[in-house]
C-alpha cells in the first residue's frame, strides 16, 4: 500500500466506527429517559462529547490499524523511515495548536451548559431533604409536612435545600440528571425543575457506610392538583 | 528467609502485644497506633536495617550477599529492589485480583447472594486500595528500580539504603490491610472520605490508614531517590536531550511523589490524629470541616493517577519506537508533555468534586485545567502514531502490548472528557461511568503498560526470553476479557448504577451477568501470564544482552546485569532512539 491510500482508509475505517458506536447507543441510548428541564442541558452536553469522542476515536484507531496493514517489517533488517521526525516539526505544531483550541471550546461549551444547568436562584417551591445513615427525610416548609418520600410539582422550579445529619451523602435521581452532595455542617441548594409525571428513585450516591446500598427513596412528579392535595394529606 | 520470617514474627508480636498491653491504659487506637510505630522499627531492625545503618555511619559500602536468598533481605542492589518490587507487584495485584473476583460473583446477580454490605465494602475497598498500591508500584518501583540506573548507566541508585526501605515498608502494609476484615471490616471505600473515616472505633480503619501511610513513605522515598539518581549520576554525555523517554516518566512520577504525598501523608496523619487524640479537624459536628478533607486529599490524589499512568506512557514510547525501528517521534516536545501533565496535574484535583457543595465558580477553572491535559495527553499520542508512521514494525510480544495499551487508554482518555466536564459530570459522578473510566486507564492503561513493559525488559531481567505465542496469547484474552467487562459498565453507570452498592434493580441482571462472566476470561489470561513467567525461567530461549536490538544504555549491560551493572562506565555518543539513521 502506497502512503497516499492513508486518507480515504482512515476515512472510511472512522466513518465505520462511528457508525456502529451511533447504531449501538441508538439501538441501547446512552442515557435514561429525561425527566427535568436541566436533563436537556445535559443530555445536549453529552451529545456533543458522544459526537466529537466517537469521532476521534474512529480516527486514530483507523490511522493504527493503516499502520498495522502498511508498515510491517517482512525481514527483521528492514529499518524505517528515520528522515520523518526531522519533516515533523508542522505536524506537531498542527497537532498541538488544534487539540487546544478544541480543547478550550469544549470547555467553554460545557461552561455554557453549566449555567443553564445550575440557572437562577427563583423557586416555586422549597423542599429540605435531610439525609442521614441510611435513609432520606423530606420536609415541606410551606406545607409543615415531614415524609420520606418525595413529591414535586410538575414544571414548576424547586429549590432542594440539602444538609446530613452525620456524614456526606449525595442526592442523585438518575433521569434529572443532577447530582448533589449533602455534607454536614452546610446548606446546600439545588434547583431542579422535574417535567415529566411519574415515579422515580432517589439514590444517595456518595458512599456513606455500612448500609449506604439502601440509602434509597422514591421520588413522585404529580400535576398541580395532585400535588396541593397530596400536601394536604396525611402523610 | 529465616531473618524475614524473624522480623516479620518480632514485628507481629509487638504490635500484638503492644496494642492488647497499652490498649488497657490509653485505649485500643493510641495503643495500637504507638505498637505500629515500635514494631516498624523492631521489624526493619531484625531484617538488617540497623546494619545497614551502621554501616553507613561508619562510611561503609553496603554488606554484599549472593545467591536467591538476597531477594528476602535488606538488599541495596537496585535490581534485587526492582525484582523483589516486581514480585511483590503480583502477589499484591493476585490478592486484588481475587477481591475482584468475589465482588464480581456478587454481582452477578441482584440481591445480596454471598456476601452482606459490610462484607461486601470491605471487600470493595480492600480491592480499590491493593490495585492502587500496585498501579503506584508497579511500573515506577518495579520496573523503574531495576531499568532506571542501567539507563542512565549508573552503577546503583544515589541512596541504595534507602531504596531497600522504600520497598520492606509495603509488607507491613499489605499485612495491615489483610487483617482489616478481622478488625471490624472498612465501610468507606479507599478515599476514606471524612467524616466516615474519623468515626467509630474500629481498629480496621485505623489499620487502613496505617497502611496508606506506610506505602505513602515509601512512595516518598521513591521519588526522592529516582530524582537525585537521575539528575547526579548520569553516564558521560547524556545530556537532557538523550535522556531515554522511560526515564524522563520516572522523572515525572517522582516530581509528584515527592510534592503530592506528603500533603496526603498530611491529610491522613489529621485523620488519625481526629481517631487518636479527639482532634476535630474534619467532622463538622465538633467544629471541622468535611471538604476540607476532600481538598487535601484530593490534591494528592489526582496527580498520584499520573504517577501511576505517566511511567505507562513512559514504557510505551519507550517499546514503540524500537519495534517500529524508528526514531521516537516528536521526542523532545513528549519529554516536555510528559511535564507539562505532571504540573497540570496539581491544578485540577476539584474536578473530583463538582458535585461536592464547594464555591460553584471554582468549577469552571478545574473544568478549563483539568480539560487541557488533554493537550499533552494529545501529544503522547501523536508520538505514538508519528513513530508508527513509516515505520518497519515487528510485532513482537512487547509492541502487541504497546499497542493494546494505546487502544485501552484512547478509550479511557475520552470518557475522562465527560467527566472532567462539569455538566456531564453532574449525572455521571460517582456512577459506574468512572468507574469504568478508571479502569480504562488504570488496567487498560497502567497494567497494560506494566507488561508492556515487563515483557520487554524481562531479558534483561532474568536472561531469559519469555514465550511469545503465549504472551500474545495473554495479551488477546486479556485485551478481550478487559474490554467485555468494564464497556458494559460505562451503560450501567448511566443508567443508575451507583458506585459502591452490593445490589441493583433486577432489570440489570443480564448484562450485570455478562459481566460477571467475561471476569473469568481476565482471570483465564493472568493464569497464562504465571505459567509462561514459570516456563520460560526454566526452558525459555536465552536471550543475550541484547535480544530487541535496542539502543538504551540498558540493553549494553550482560543480561542479567552483574553488581555494579557496567564493567566500565558506559559514555553516551548518540541519542537514544536513532534507528535507521546512518552514522
Amino acid at each position: 500500500m502506497k502512503n497516499k491510500s492513508v486518507i480515504p482508509f482512515v476515512a472510511v475505517a472512522a466513518a465505520l466506527i462511528t457508525w456502529a458506536y451511533h447504531a449501538v447507543f441508538g439501538r441501547w441510548p446512552m442515557m435514561p429517559a429525561a425527566a427535568s428541564a436541566e436533563a436537556a442541558f445535559v443530555d445536549s452536553a453529552w451529545n456533543g462529547l458522544f459526537a466529537i469522542e466517537t469521532a476521534i476515536y474512529g480516527l486514530v484507531v483507523g490511522f493504527i490499524l493503516y499502520c498495522l496493514v502498511a508498515f510491517r517489517a517482512k525481514s527483521r533488517d528492514e529499518q524505517g523511515d528515520a528522515s520523518d521526525r526531522s519533516r515533523g516539526r508542522l505536524v506537531e505544531a498542527g497537532w498541538i495548536l488544534a487539540s487546544t483550541i478544541l480543547t478550550l471550546a469544549l470547555a467553554a461549551f460545557g461552561a455554557k451548559e453549566l449555567r443553564a444547568v445550575v440557572g437562577g436562584t427563583h423557586a416555586d417551591h422549597d423542599v429540605e431533604v435531610r439525609a442521614s445513615q441510611f435513609s432520606w427525610e423530606i420536609y415541606y416548609p410551606k406545607y409543615n409536612q415531614y415524609g420520606s418520600k418525595l413529591f414535586l410539582e410538575e414544571g414548576k422550579r424547586h429549590r432542594i435545600i440539602l444538609t446530613s445529619k452525620d456524614v456526606v451523602h449525595s442526592f442523585w435521581v438518575p433521569e434529572f440528571r443532577l447530582k448533589q452532595d449533602a455534607v454536614p455542617g452546610k446548606v446546600i441548594h439545588l434547583m431542579l425543575t422535574p417535567t415529566v409525571k411519574g415515579e422515580y428513585t432517589l439514590l444517595c450516591s456518595e458512599l456513606c457506610g455500612a448500609d449506604h446500598t439502601t440509602m434509597t427513596s422514591l421520588v413522585e412528579v404529580l400535576d398541580h392538583e395532585a400535588f396541593e392535595e397530596q400536601m394536604k394529606a396525611e402523610f | 528467609m529465616t531473618n524475614l520470617l524473624a522480623a516479620l514474627a518480632s514485628g507481629i508480636a509487638v504490635f500484638a502485644l503492644g496494642t492488647f498491653a497499652l490498649g488497657r491504659v490509653l485505649g485500643p487506637q493510641p495503643a495500637a497506633v504507638l505498637s505500629y510505630l515500635v514494631a516498624l522499627l523492631v521489624y526493619l531492625g531484625v531484617l538488617g536495617g540497623w546494619k545497614a545503618l551502621v554501616s553507613w555511619t561508619r562510611g561503609e559500602e553496603p554488606a554484599e550477599e549472593h545467591g536467591w536468598r538476597r531477594y528476602f533481605n535488606f538488599d541495596v542492589d537496585h535490581k534485587v529492589v526492582g525484582v523483589q518490587y516486581i514480585a511483590a507487584t503480583l502477589l499484591v495485584f493476585l490478592v486484588g485480583g481475587l477481591m475482584a473476583l468475589i465482588m464480581r460473583l456478587e454481582l452477578a446477580r441482584h440481591g445480596l447472594q454471598y456476601l452482606t454490605h459490610v462484607e461486601y465494602n470491605t471487600v470493595m475497598t480492600l480491592h480499590g486500595i491493593s490495585m492502587t498500591v500496585v498501579a503506584l508500584i508497579a511500573i515506577v518501583g518495579g520496573i523503574g528500580n531495576f531499568v532506571v540506573p542501567l539507563q542512565v548507566g549508573a552503577r546503583d541508585m544515589a541512596f541504595p539504603r534507602m531504596n531497600a526501605l522504600s520497598f520492606w515498608l509495603l509488607p507491613p502494609a499489605v499485612l495491615l490491610l489483610l487483617a482489616t476484615p478481622f478488625a471490624g471490616g472498612l465501610d468507606f471505600g479507599w478515599t476514606a472520605y471524612a467524616p466516615l473515616s474519623t468515626r467509630g472505633t474500629a481498629l480496621g480503619k485505623l489499620f487502613f490508614l496505617l497502611a496508606f501511610l506506610s506505602v505513602g513513605f515509601s512512595s516518598i522515598f521513591g521519588g526522592v531517590n529516582f530524582l537525585a539518581t537521575v539528575l547526579t549520576m548520569r553516564a558521560k554525555g547524556m545530556g537532557w536531550t538523550r535522556v531515554p523517554i522511560f526515564t524522563w516518566s520516572v522523572i515525572a512520577a517522582s516530581i509528584i511523589s515527592l510534592m503530592g504525598t506528603s500533603v496526603v501523608a498530611s491529610s491522613l496523619v489529621m485523620v488519625v490524629f481526629d481517631r487518636i487524640l479527639h482532634t476535630t479537624f474534619f467532622d463538622p459536628a465538633l467544629g471541622g470541616s468535611a471538604l476540607l478533607y476532600q481538598h487535601l486529599f484530593w490534591y494528592y490524589s489526582h496527580p498520584a493517577v499520573y504517577i501511576m499512568i505517566l511511567p505507562a506512557f513512559g514504557a510505551i514510547l519507550e517499546v514503540i519506537p524500537v519495534f517500529a525501528r524508528k526514531p521516537l517521534f516528536a521526542y523532545p516536545i513528549a519529554a516536555v508533555s510528559l511535564l507539562a501533565i505532571t504540573a497540570l496535574s496539581f491544578i485540577v484535583w476539584a474536578h473530583h468534586m463538582f458535585t461536592s457543595g464547594m464555591w460553584g465558580v471554582l468549577k469552571i477553572p478545574f473544568m478549563v485545567n483539568t480539560e487541557l491535559i488533554s493537550v499533552p495527553t494529545g501529544v503522547v499520542f501523536l508520538a505514538v502514531l508519528g513513530t508508527l508512521w513509516r515505520s518497519k514494525m515487528r510485532l513482537d510480544a512487547p509492541m502487541v502490548w504497546a499497542l493494546a495499551m494505546v487502544l485501552n487508554f484512547l478509550v479511557g482518555g475520552l470518557t475522562g472528557i465527560p467527566l472532567a466536564d462539569a455538566p456531564t459530570d453532574l449525572h455521571l459522578h460517582d456512577t459506574w461511568f468512572v468507574v469504568a473510566h478508571f479502569h480504562f486507564t488504570i488496567m487498560g492503561g497502567a497494567v497494560f503498560g506494566f507488561m508492556t513493559a515487563f515483557h520487554h525488559w524481562y531479558p534483561k531481567i532474568t536472561g531469559r526470553k519469555l514465550d511469545d505465542a503465549l504472551a500474545k496469547i495473554q495479551c488477546a484474552l486479556m485485551f478481550v476479557g478487559f474490554n467485555a467487562v468494564f464497556i458494559p459498565l460505562f451503560w450501567l453507570g448511566t443508567h443508575g448504577m451507583r458506585r459502591r452498592v452490593a445490589d441493583f434493580p433486577e432489570w440489570m441482571d443480564p448484562v450485570q451477568t455478562f459481566a460477571s462472566s467475561a471476569t473469568l476470561i481476565v482471570a483465564a489470561s493472568v493464569v497464562v501470564f504465571l505459567y509462561n513467567i514459570i516456563r520460560s525461567l526454566k526452558t525459555g530461549e536465552v536471550a543475550g544482552d541484547n535480544p530487541w536490538e535496542a539502543k538504551t544504555l540498558e540493553w549494553k549491560a550482560p543480561s542479567p546485569p552483574p553488581h555494579g551493572n557496567f564493567k566500565t562506565p558506559p559514555a553516551v555518543t548518540e541519542e537514544p532512539y536513532g534507528y535507521g539513521v546512518r552514522a
